[in-house]
């Protein structure tokens, strides 16, 4: 009944493939903080302007979407129950995003949006291609139908819009690739990135991770399905009503579609927590299922943005907010405690793997400084706090006060980040 | 040599993300043994598993450092899947603490 143990080695994905798209992130949300430093004077005024967008750009496809995308590659295999089909193309998308993504923020920053900032618009689109093609391959040569498998892919489909849409956008400066002024599309495209990609992802492999980081015995695939459809449902509902104002119909359907579909996540991970074998939590795990608290914030703003857009009232600074809360909340909560769950098991296989068996090696939680991490936390937490407080009673100081804070945190991330990617081979004489 | 002396050693292989050996994890599901060889039927907590080649290369090497004169042999099965019912006594305890 069995299958010999050669029929599973080799089919690791190389770290040479996954490291790299670790330390860009861990350096693009380094760069984020600072450029939040030093424009936040900017977070007064309108949102569609370029150095917050630049901001924006950092943290979405910096930071967040290069994070994801490394982890993806090392964990499809568990989530579609196949191999990564393609190195070649996992690689390729490293490095047409790790071009494009610059290009296009520098771009944004200094507001000249010509062929250099259009190149990179057009490699970050074809990194997504890639992405996606390999994944969708992936799954295609999985035997087993699995709910997650289906998010994932489905989020990549909603990233590759995302991308395209936003290059259009781009174009459309200078092109007129679309009918209006490209501000009336920019929340159709953000919100196809946010919950299309972000979202439906985050939900997708927290729905398998959780459970299993926990040793939960919780499983409900048809609570999955329900999640699947309110999110995807909210998504379209919301297009089609923002894509046609003359409807003139509020987005409080769509959003109450959406928090149904957050609820539904929110029970679905305490039931995995309620039915958890493993009882103490590190504090990586803290800090990810802090990310989930973090939704509903996120979702707590929107509600009130709907409610002052219904009124015609000024949105301004609750932009900033909701934007603050999704990209340096709950997005960033997740990659910092999940970078720790998976990038030292990453390195510990490729270091410790053909040395010895485990009892003679150390641990991979020992890869990185907990101390370290803990300050880190602590540090994100309190600037998160500074900033999200500071936007909304319109304190500049303030802002800076958690921005600076935020920094900090990047550093001690990056540090741990490297320290973890430099791990030398220790003498396993020593542990014997 | 019997079947308990061969688990007794497997006990020395760790899950390094669980921390948990593989025994009480019950990962374990047979081990044949004769006069030249032993065969060991072993699962992982989820197929793919990024720690799964570490694992079973470290059943194979614990047995072949215990029983230099047998031949060993690692099979994978994923029937039945492992869930975290299959954890012994000793494992949920450890875990709970």
């Amino acid at each position: 009944m069995g299958t010999n143990v050669t029929a599973s080695a080799g089919k690791d994905v190389p770290v040479s493939v996954v490291l790299p798209f670790y330390l860009y992130a861990g350096l693009s949300f380094f760069v984020a903080t600072l450029l939040l430093f030093f424009s936040s004077e900017s977070l007064g005024g309108h949102h569609f302007q370029p150095k917050i967008l630049a901001i924006t750009h950092a943290m979405a496809l910096g930071w967040g979407t290069m994070m994801i995308l490394g982890a993806s590659y090392q964990l499809v295999p568990v989530l579609v129950e196949s191999k990564l089909q393609s190195i070649v193309l996992a690689k390729t998308s490293f490095w047409l995003a790790a071009l494009g993504i610059p290009m296009l923020v520098y771009g944004f920053h200094t507001f000249q949006l010509n062929w250099i900032s259009h190149l990179g618009g057009v490699a970050i689109v074809a990194a997504v291609l890639c992405y996606a093609i390999n994944l969708a391959w992936s799954v295609s040569k999985s035997g087993t139908e699995s709910v997650q498998a289906v998010f994932v892919l489905t989020a990549s489909l909603w990233l590759l819009l995302t991308t395209a849409w936003g290059l259009l956008l781009l174009l459309n400066f200078s092109m007129s690739t679309f009918p209006a002024d490209s501000l009336v599309y920019l929340s159709a495209h953000a919100h196809i990135g946010i919950i299309g990609w972000f979202l439906l992802l985050v939900m997708g492999v927290g729905s398998k991770l959780i459970p299993m980081f926990l040793i939960s015995k919780y499983s409900q695939d048809k609570l999955l399905w329900l999640i699947y459809a309110l999110t995807n449902g909210a998504l379209v509902l919301f297009l089609l009503l923002e894509l046609n104002p003359h409807l003139q119909i509020s987005q409080y359907p769509s959003a109450a579609m959406m928090g149904a579909g957050l609820l539904v996540f929110a029970f679905y991970c305490r039931s995995a927590y309620q039915h958890r074998i493993r009882k103490k939590l590190d504090p990586q795990m803290k800090i990810s299922l802090l990310a989930v608290a973090l939704l509903l914030l996120s979702f707590s703003v929107l509600v009130a943005l709907i409610n002052l857009v219904d009124t015609g009232e000024d949105t301004g600074r609750l932009v900033f907010a909701y934007g603050f809360s999704i990209f340096f909340g709950w997005i960033t909560a997740i990659i910092l405690g999940m970078t720790f769950k998976t990038l030292p098991f990453i390195v510990w296989n490729l270091v410790y793997r053909h040395q010895s068996s485990r009892r003679k090696t150390p641990d991979p939680n020992a890869l990185f400084s907990h101390t370290v991490f803990r300050v880190m936390f602590i540090l994100y937490g309190l600037g998160f706090i500074g900033v999200f407080a500071g936007i909304l009673i319109a304190n500049h100081f303030i802002i800076q006060s958690g921005a600076f804070l935020m920094i900090l945190a990047a550093l001690l991330y990056v540090w741990n980040l490297g320290m973890v990617a430099m791990h030398k081979p220790e003498n396993l004489n020593s542990h014997e | 040599m019997n079947e308990n002396q061969v688990k007794q050693h497997l006990q020395e292989v760790i899950d390094p993300e669980i921390g948990l050996n593989i025994v009480d994890l019950g990962l374990v599901y047979g081990i044949k043994l004769d006069q030249k060889s032993i065969q060991v039927t072993m699962t992982l907590t989820t197929q793919f598993c990024p720690m799964g080649t570490s694992i079973v290369e470290s059943v194979e090497e614990v047995l072949k450092e215990s029983y230099p004169d047998h031949a060993v042999e690692v099979s994978l099965t994923f029937e039945p899947r492992w869930n975290a019912a299959m954890i012994s006594a000793e494992g949920k305890a450890f875990l709970d603490g």
